[in-house]
Parts: structure tokens; C-alpha cells; sequence
């Protein structure tokens, strides 16, 4: 019995139950004992981690569900069908995780509804609210499929699906259009902070470049969840897209990094990167692992085409623009402001709490549903190349 | 329509008593001990900048960052001039708090549903005709309350009688202007007042721009997309009917043979 015990107990089951008892109680420190114990937010930072990695990093990184239903539904690039639900599926509920973390950011969480009503259109972040909030209905209707073909009543199944499929394209390219408008509009947020920003990332074309980084980003973080899924749950799809995927994210930050350095010239910016400041330090540290290393090792066939190390390039593109976002978010404004911001540990714990449902509930939905093709074959040949031709089940 | 009101403060007059702060305490609840910054129970505080005495408080903005930027739209100007608060739509995103150019509101941090903290430019006291508590608590009129026609006016003249004085009034243009006047003896760039990120214009024309250009993007793209969409129908149409086609031919061609 001890010993049935003892090998269900294994690395990560421990890893999630810290993360879940910690973010457990942190979530109890922030809805029960208030801001100034769960935060080291103040006057001088009043937005901290949970809207840099909660919310800028889950909505850019949430991204590639736009892009590829965009490419699939509305290019008409069929070859990359079979990753569709998987992105898909990644953004659903990467924007459940914001909204979530939308409760612990704001102070009066019980009025979450109240931008539905009283609107400012004036206001970006009112315009950034009515998106997620319409995105989040689009996104649910994409995914919706993949749990009502689950559904035991045949009739009923069939015809929500007859209804679902002739609006389908209608509800994509509005789903393409709202995604492009707030995934810009998280960098317009920082529009009005002129002033307060650091200029290395102050620019009055702060939106699009929030845009430009977003897509490559969310690829990115879809190839490493669908190479998780390869390696634990029996998911067998072909690499080739995977690694077509790895080229596109490099074409993508090659556009990026050319209308960053555009515009760090134009706003006769770019000597700031070469002060002896922490801001130049952060803005290095992004363009090395956002920019420099990955637009150099997807450049080698031998990574692109390797899935481990495919794997780890986008990670590391994930990390870059986590340290992007924070930097816009938290650094770039703390001189300015006169703060001196460290999130509490409480801040970081519930943040990961969501951050880990989410996977797990991805997970779950990867098992249950249809989301990736699945396969019972053996370990050895899980990385099947026939000739770019979409995987079937 | 009522006259805009507007407050004007003379920073070579100011004697650094804080009878405005106190004042502006007990006014509000709060207790009276003097606190060095603005806080959620201070809004108004006297600095010490060299020898001189600078009031820290809400610039009134005429179009101010804070109500353009609030999602609900809780921040408005009233009539009379004052950027006043409406605590019942605030949802507590403390994005004014980034907006604001001056730094001015402030958060209930301890509190469990806390509020945004800034000068109201006693909206209720000045809608009875009456003046605002630090004005009337000023010994020495560094700190007036008036029309704003009058006060712009009253700090010419000041400027015009004493040749000390800076020729310039702060408030009156930078941001697009607002309710809040400054004169003083010493250039205001050595009291710590920051140049305005955005000069004479208003903050809000930042984020105009960007937001004036999305629906040209949206139908733009929505155009687009929807003619890409097109091309691919068509081009997946005639491969089809090029298949069945070539089927048929086979077909009859293997009739035939």
C-alpha cells in the first residue's frame, strides 16, 4: 500500500501541489486581507506583475489562435489544420486566465461587469476590455465543436454543427479583426504615459509594435504545447509543421526587430541602450532572447527540423517576451515613477496558480477531446514525416 | 452655464504654515499630522524646495489624462472646473493612476474595496458658492479661489507689479491647461515641476490617434481578409471542379478502351 503511495507521488505531482497550496493561500491573502498584503504595489508602481505577466503575457502569448485560424480558415493554408484546434484551444484559455486574473487586479473585482455598461470610448483600456471580452465569446464558439461532437444526442449534435459551420467564416475574420485591434491596443495603454516611460521603449507606435512581437510569441508558446503533448500524451502529428512553424516564427521577429530598430532611430532612442543604466541592461536582456538568439538558431535546419531543440528555441522566444512585456510594464517606468518595485511572492504565486489550471486544464482537454491527432505508436516513430501531408487519425 | 472656477497659487507668497493641508484634513476626517507626499488621507501637501514652499496638488486638467484614460468613465471635468471622482462606477484598475502626468491620484491600498484618493476642489462646497477649504484657510492669499477669468487676470498683474516674478503662469497652457494656476519668483523647472510630456496639448491626443486609426484598420483589414478569403474559395472551387472534370474524362476515356 506505502509503496502505491509513494509511486503516485512523483516530481511534478509535488511541483503542482506546492503551486496550488501556495497560489491557494496567496489567492486568500488577496481577496480577504486586501492589496497592501498580498502586493508591493503603491502609488509610485499601481500595475505590477499581474498586468505584466497575467495580462500583457497572456494575451500576446495567447495569440497564435487568431493567426492560425487566419492562415487555415482565411488563406486557405490547409497544412496547418492540424495544429488549428490546438491553437485554438491555447488561446481559450489563455484569455480564461486573464479574465481570472482580471478579478485579482482590480480592486473592486464585484464590479467586473461595470465596462460592459458604462463605457469611455475615449479609453484604451475600455476598448481593450469590450475586445477581450467579445474575443472571448468568439473564441468559445470556435472551440465549442470540439466539445459538442462529444455530445451523446446525434440530432441535436449535428445540427448546433450545420448552424456552427455556415457562420464559422464570419465569426473567424471577426475574431481576426478584434484580436488584431487588442492585442495592439495593450501597447496603447502605455500611449498616454508619455513621460514616464523609458524612451528605449516609448514610442508613439507603441501599439503596433505590441502587435508585430505578439504573433511570433504566440506561435512560439503553441509549438512548445504541442510538443509537450507529442512527448507525454500520445499525440502523434507531423514535425514538418512544427517546423515550418520555427521558420515563420524567424520571419516574424526578423519583421519585429526591423521596426523596433526603425523605431528606436527615429525617436533617437538607440543611445540609450548604451548607457551604463538597468534600463539599457532589461532592454539587452530582451533583445538577446527575443531577438538575437532565436532569429539565429531557427536559421539552422538542424534546429528547426530537431523537436527537442525546436522545443527549447521557443521557450526561449517565450522568455523574451515575457522580459519585453515586464519591461514595458514594470521597468521601463520605475525610475520615473520614483519606485522601487519587487513583487511580492504572493503576487508571483497567484499568478502562477492561474497560469498552472490553465495548463492542466489543457492537459485534460488534449486527453478527453479531439484537439491533436492521437495515435497509439510506439515511442521510437512518434515523429512522423510524410511528406507535409497533414497527419490523420 | 456656470463659470469655470480655478485656484491660484503664489509660490512667493507662500509662507510653508500648511494651514492648506490642515485644513484639507480636517475638512475630509483625516488626521491632521502633516504627511511628506500625497496619500490616500492627504491631498494636498506643502514641499520644501530650497527656501520655497510648492503646493502638490490635482491640476484640474481641462482635458485631463485620468478621465480619458478610465475605462468606465468614473473621472469626469465638472462645469465649475473640477475633476471630480465617481466612486460608484470605479472598478479600481488604477490605470488614471498611470495616466495622470502629475502623479496626482491615489490608491486605498489597505483598504479590502478600495477607492481612488485625489482633490475634488471641494465639488460640493463650491457648488454652494462657497470656496475651497485651503483657500479660505490661507493666511496670506498664496492660495485663491475664484473664476478662472479673474484669477488669470489677478496673476497677470502680479506678474506685471513685480518685476520678481517669472513672467509665466504654469497651468495656464501646458497639457492643454486646467484649473490649477501657478506664479512664482523662481523658475518653475528649479521647484521640480517636470516639463509637460505632451507641451500645450492634452494628453488624450496621445491616445486619439491611435485610437481614431482602428476603424479605418478594421475596415481596411475586415476588406482584406475578406477578398484573400475569396481568392482561396475560388481557387478550392476550381481545383474541384478541375478534378471532377479530369475524373470524368477518365472515366469515359476507360469506357471507351
Amino acid at each position: 500500500m506505502i509503496a502505491r503511495i509513494k509511486s503516485e507521488i512523483t516530481l511534478w505531482r509535488v511541483i503542482v501541489a506546492i503551486i496550488f497550496t501556495t497560489g491557494l493561500y496567496a489567492t486568500y491573502v488577496r481577496f480577504f486581507e486586501g492589496f497592501r498584503a498580498s502586493t508591493n504595489l503603491s502609488d509610485q508602481m499601481p500595475w505590477g506583475l499581474w498586468v505584466g505577466l497575467g495580462t500583457l503575457c497572456g494575451i500576446g502569448l495567447s495569440a497564435a489562435g487568431f493567426g492560425i485560424s487566419a492562415a487555415v480558415y482565411l488563406l486557405g493554408m490547409e497544412r496547418y489544420r492540424p495544429i488549428l484546434r490546438a491553437s485554438i484551444l491555447i488561446s481559450f484559455l489563455g484569455y480564461l486566465t486573464v479574465m481570472v486574473g482580471y478579478l485579482y487586479e482590480i480592486g473592486l473585482p464585484w464590479r467586473f461587469w461595470h465596462p460592459i455598461v458604462m463605457w469611455n470610448h475615449r479609453s484604451v483600456l475600455f476598448d481593450v476590455c469590450i475586445c477581450i471580452m467579445t474575443y472571448m465569446t468568439v473564441l468559445t464558439f470556435e472551440f465549442a465543436p470540439a466539445v459538442i461532437e462529444k455530445l451523446p444526442w446525434k440530432v441535436f449534435r449535428e445540427t448546433i454543427l450545420r448552424y456552427h459551420h455556415k457562420i464559422l467564416i464570419a465569426v473567424v475574420l471577426a475574431g481576426v479583426l478584434l484580436s488584431s485591434m487588442h492585442q495592439s491596443y495593450l501597447g496603447g495603454l502605455f500611449l498616454i504615459a508619455r513621460g514616464k516611460i523609458h524612451p528605449l521603449w516609448y514610442s508613439q507606435y507603441m501599439h503596433a509594435l505590441f502587435y508585430l512581437s505578439a504573433i511570433p510569441a504566440g506561435l512560439a508558446l503553441t509549438v512548445m504545447a504541442i510538443y509537450l503533448c507529442m512527448r507525454s500524451l500520445k499525440v502523434r502529428i507531423d514535425f514538418s509543421i512544427l517546423s515550418d512553424c520555427g521558420r515563420m516564427i524567424q520571419l516574424l521577429l526578423i519583421v519585429y526587430a526591423f521596426f523596433k530598430l526603425l523605431d528606436l532611430v527615429s525617436n533617437q532612442a538607440l543611445g540609450y541602450a548604451f548607457q551604463r543604466t538597468s534600463e539599457a541592461g532589461y532592454f539587452w536582456l530582451e533583445v538577446a532572447l527575443f531577438l538575437a538568439v532565436p532569429i539565429f538558431l531557427l536559421s539552422f535546419d538542424s534546429v528547426r527540423s530537431n523537436p527537442e531543440r525546436l522545443y527549447w528555441t521557443s521557450a526561449i522566444v517565450v522568455a523574451g517576451f515575457m522580459v519585453d512585456r515586464l519591461n514595458v510594464s514594470i521597468n521601463s517606468l520605475q525610475s520615473a515613477m520614483g519606485a522601487h518595485y519587487v513583487p511580492k511572492w504572493t503576487e508571483l504565486a497567484s499568478s502562477v496558480l492561474v497560469i498552472a489550471a490553465g495548463v492542466i486544464a489543457f492537459r485534460y482537454a488534449v486527453i478527453y477531446l479531439d484537439i491533436l491527432p492521437k495515435a497509439t505508436v510506439k515511442p521510437s516513430t512518434r515523429w512522423i514525416s510524410n511528406g507535409g501531408l497533414p497527419a490523420q487519425t | 452655464m456656470a463659470k469655470q472656477k480655478a485656484m491660484l497659487i503664489d509660490i512667493k507668497r507662500c509662507i510653508g504654515c500648511l494651514s492648506c493641508e490642515t485644513a484639507c484634513k480636517q475638512l475630509h476626517g483625516f488626521s491632521p499630522d502633516p504627511e511628506p507626499t500625497l496619500s490616500d488621507t492627504a491631498f494636498t501637501v506643502v514641499e520644501t524646495r530650497g527656501d520655497k514652499f510648492v503646493r502638490k496638488v490635482c491640476m484640474h486638467c481641462d482635458d485631463p489624462a485620468c478621465a480619458s484614460a478610465c475605462p468606465v468613465g468614473a473621472i469626469g471635468k465638472s462645469p465649475l472646473g473640477a475633476v471630480v471622482y465617481n466612486a460608484d462606477k470605479c472598478i479600481g484598475c488604477r490605470y488614471c493612476m498611470l495616466a495622470c502626468p502629475y502623479q496626482v491620484p491615489r490608491y486605498q491600498w489597505t483598504k479590502l474595496a478600495p477607492f481612488v484618493k485625489k482633490c475634488d476642489m471641494c465639488s460640493d462646497r463650491i457648488k454652494a458658492g462657497k470656496s475651497t477649504a485651503c483657500a479660505e484657510a490661507c493666511p496670506v492669499q498664496a492660495t485663491v479661489f475664484g473664476d478662472r477669468d479673474a484669477l488669470i487676470a489677478e496673476a497677470w498683474n502680479r506678474i506685471r507689479g513685480d518685476s520678481s516674478y517669472v513672467p509665466r503662469i504654469y497651468g495656464l497652457e501646458e497639457l492643454g491647461g486646467g484649473s490649477v494656476l501657478f506664479v512664482s519668483d523662481v523658475p518653475f523647472e528649479k521647484l521640480g515641476f517636470k516639463p509637460a510630456p505632451t507641451g500645450n496639448q492634452p494628453m488624450p491626443t496621445l491616445t486619439a490617434s491611435a485610437l481614431g486609426d482602428s476603424p479605418k484598420v478594421v475596415i481596411m483589414g475586415g476588406t482584406i481578409l475578406s477578398a484573400l478569403y475569396w481568392v482561396t474559395q475560388r481557387r478550392r472551387e476550381v481545383a474541384l471542379a478541375e478534378a471532377e472534370e479530369k475524373a470524368t474524362i477518365d472515366k469515359i476515356k476507360g469506357e471507351r478502351s
